[in-house]
This record gives C-alpha cells, sequence and structure tokens, in this order.
C-alpha cells in the first residue's frame, strides 16, 4: 500500500495559505477557473508541499470556489443553468474518460494541443473584445430543442441582455476534450470551457464565466473524493483554503457584475496567454508547475 | 421555488457548513496547541469522521471536506428532482446522465 505523503504545518503555514487563497477564490470566481494554477505552484514552490498534497489541496479548493461563485452567480440568473446541465454531459463523460485513458496515453501531447489551441482563443479574445454580444446569431437545432438561448442582466452596462447560444455540439465535443484534460492533467476544464462558450457559442463572456464557475463543482468534486480516499487531502491545508476561497470568491463575484464585458475579456485574455504557455512547456516536459 | 433559488440555496448551505466547520477545527487544532496533524486515507476516514463528534480537530475539519464534496453532487440531484416535478423530460435525462456519472466516478474511483 502506498503510504501518504506528509507535511508539518505550523499556525504561520496555516495563516499565508489562508491569505493566498483569498486571492485564488477572487480570481477562480471572476474568470470560471476553480485558480488552482494559483495554488498547486504555491504551495509546492513556497509552502514546499509534496505534489499529490498541493493537487489534492487544490482540487477541494476547486469545490469551494465554485460553490461560493455559483451560489451567487445563480441567484443573479448570470449563470446559463441549462447550458451548464448539458455541457456537464460532456466534462464529466470526459473526466471519467481521462481517468481510464491516463495509463496509455501521453499527456504531454494533449498539453502541447490544447495550449496552441488556448493561445489561438487568446488572440481571437482579445481582438474581439468589443463584440461580446454579437447579433444575429441563429441557436441550432440542439439550441432550440434544449432552450439554451437566454438573458441577464448587466449590471457595468445597465441593461439586460439578451443571448443565442449557437453551435452546441461543438461546444459539448470540445468541452469533453476539455474534461479529459482536467482528468488527465489535474487543471479544471474552466480555462478551456470560458473561451470555447464565448468564441464558439457566441455566449457572452460574464455568463461563460458564471456558467464555468457552476459546471467545474462536479468535476473537482468527483475527483476531490477519489483524492481524499487516497490520503492526498492534508485537513490542515484544505481548511485553510475552504475558508480563504469561499471568501474570496464571494468578492470576484461581486467585481464581475460590475466590470464591463470588454474588460473582463481583456483580463481573461492575458490570463489565458500565460496559461497556455505555461502549458505548451509542460508539454515539452520541461521544469512547469502547473 | 425556482430552480435558480434552489440550486443556489443548495451550494450556499453546503459551502457555508464547509467553511464554518473548517473555521471551528482550526480553532480547536490551536486550542489544542497546534500538534501535528496527519492524513488519513480510505476506510480510516470513517473513524476519523466519527471522530468529530468527540471534537478532534482532523475529524471536524474531514467532516468539513466530506460536506464540500458532496454539495455539487447535491446540486445535481436536487436539480434533477426539481425537473421531474415540472415535468421537463428532456431536462431531467440530462440531469439524470450527469448524476449517474458522477455516481460511477465516486464509486469506481475514476475520476482524473
Amino acid at each position: 500500500m502506498r503510504v501518504p505523503a506528509t507535511v508539518v504545518l505550523g499556525p504561520i503555514d496555516v495563516l499565508i495559505i489562508f491569505l493566498v487563497s483569498i486571492v485564488a477564490g477572487f480570481v477562480g470566481a471572476l474568470f470560471g477557473l476553480g485558480g488552482g494554477v494559483l495554488i498547486i505552484p504555491f504551495l509546492t514552490l513556497v509552502e514546499g508541499v509534496p505534489v499529490p498534497l498541493a493537487v489534492g489541496a487544490s482540487i477541494v479548493s476547486v469545490v469551494a470556489t465554485s460553490s461560493a461563485s455559483a451560489a451567487t452567480y445563480v441567484q443573479d440568473h448570470l449563470t446559463n443553468l441549462r447550458l451548464g446541465m448539458f455541457l456537464e454531459i460532456g466534462t464529466v463523460a470526459g473526466a471519467i474518460t481521462g481517468a481510464f485513458v491516463s495509463v496509455f496515453l501521453p499527456a504531454s501531447a494533449l498539453f502541447i494541443l490544447f495550449g496552441i489551441i488556448l493561445l489561438y482563443a487568446t488572440m481571437v479574445m482579445i481582438r474581439a473584445r468589443g463584440v461580446d454580444f454579437p447579433a444575429n446569431v441563429r441557436p441550432d437545432k440542439t439550441s432550440r430543442i434544449l432552450a439554451l438561448g437566454s438573458q441577464y442582466e448587466d449590471q457595468s452596462l445597465n441593461r439586460v441582455v439578451k443571448y443565442e447560444v449557437t453551435r452546441t455540439p461543438l461546444t459539448v465535443f470540445i468541452g469533453y476534450f476539455a474534461g479529459i484534460v482536467s482528468g488527465l492533467l489535474g487543471v479544471g476544464g474552466g480555462i478551456i470551457n470560458v473561451p470555447t462558450m464565448n468564441l464558439v457559442s457566441k455566449v457572452p463572456v460574464k455568463v461563460a464565466s458564471a456558467t464555468s464557475n457552476f459546471m467545474i463543482g462536479v468535476t473537482a468534486a468527483a475527483s476531490a473524493s477519489v483524492y481524499l480516499l487516497r490520503g492526498d487531502v492534508h485537513p490542515l491545508l484544505a481548511a485553510p483554503l475552504i475558508i480563504g476561497v469561499a471568501g474570496g470568491a464571494l468578492l470576484g463575484t461581486r467585481v464581475l457584475k460590475v466590470t464591463p464585458p470588454t474588460r473582463v475579456k481583456v483580463a481573461f485574455g492575458i490570463l489565458l496567454a500565460a496559461i497556455s504557455l505555461l502549458m505548451i512547456l509542460k508539454g515539452f516536459n520541461l521544469p512547469v508547475v502547473l | 421555488m425556482d430552480l435558480n433559488r434552489l440550486v443556489s440555496y443548495s451550494l450556499r448551505i453546503g459551502v457555508f457548513a464547509a467553511a464554518l466547520l473548517s473555521m471551528v477545527g482550526l480553532f480547536v487544532w490551536a486550542a489544542g496547541g497546534f500538534n501535528n496533524v496527519v492524513t488519513v486515507m480510505g476506510s480510516e476516514i470513517a473513524g476519523t469522521l466519527a471522530s468529530a463528534v468527540r471534537g478532534n480537530a482532523s475529524g471536524i475539519i474531514y467532516l468539513a471536506i466530506a460536506i464540500l464534496i458532496a454539495t455539487p453532487v447535491f446540486r445535481v440531484a436536487v436539480s434533477s428532482l426539481y425537473f421531474a416535478h415540472e415535468g421537463d423530460r428532456k431536462y431531467v435525462l440530462i440531469s439524470l446522465a450527469v448524476l449517474s456519472m458522477l455516481i460511477f466516478a465516486l464509486v469506481s474511483g475514476y475520476a482524473g
């Protein structure tokens, strides 16, 4: 039997982890990500936590970020519940596939592939930052049958934005691969789901972020249970993270609501560029913590 | 009650309970003199969860983690009941599909 990794943590460590996790929860809630991209490097590089424990703690905090921010976004009708639930079929199936194929499939190819796709998405997103609500979006058949089109009240623009969802099958298909990537690599599917919903299906960026936050909770919960049973979830890492990201996420949801979509897109684009570069580097087996 | 409220409350209660228990766990840990805590695995987790009742810091935090992990799964289950109540067959199927895959992942351990 495998012996769980251990780490000794004192009150100062717990306090620092709590403070950093506020930032992670904030960023995660704002951009529809789990925040694992911040937490894993911090725990391993700064706190000297062994990688399995860092990933285990991070995945638990993704569940907290997702649930805390989704609670607010869902109440404000920013989340597209129907779209989220439909896309979950793809992401959850992908996460299970990812766990199955991780034995045979080299993750490096997927990393490079997604890194390149996301770099391309970055360019498109920043270049088209001004048009978040394109006119004449025609819902595809799936979208019409499932009534995926919706509306939300944009507080930064002071108006109700109606939108349609298009090219749904392609978004589900990409979501499936996003699920595989998250199953294989422990990075949340959020970084892939947000640009896909926004650029492929023409969902407004804030709705894409809120819906992604809603979706990543279920995949992360499934993964978290595995890490928990393996003995990779350390209570002294999990406790400050849960409290911190939940608080940070509540701040993030307030900021997203009042920020203009253009700015959200540019900020997301910059973050996306950084993460896709990290993914590509990691694909070439360069020492990158992700 | 509409679906948005139902989902929002489910998530809020789960996160709030988890954060509160985490806080209590950390206070108990501090009161006990910051003793080192180790992770437990597999079947030992049940025993540790039970120790939460006796005020064991580690047990209380493990309880928080368990509640947190159950929250999104609970949210999917609540949604499927809502759609069933509304007679929305398409979405009953969609949410049940997600729920059954989740349960498969939880039981089999195939979830990344």
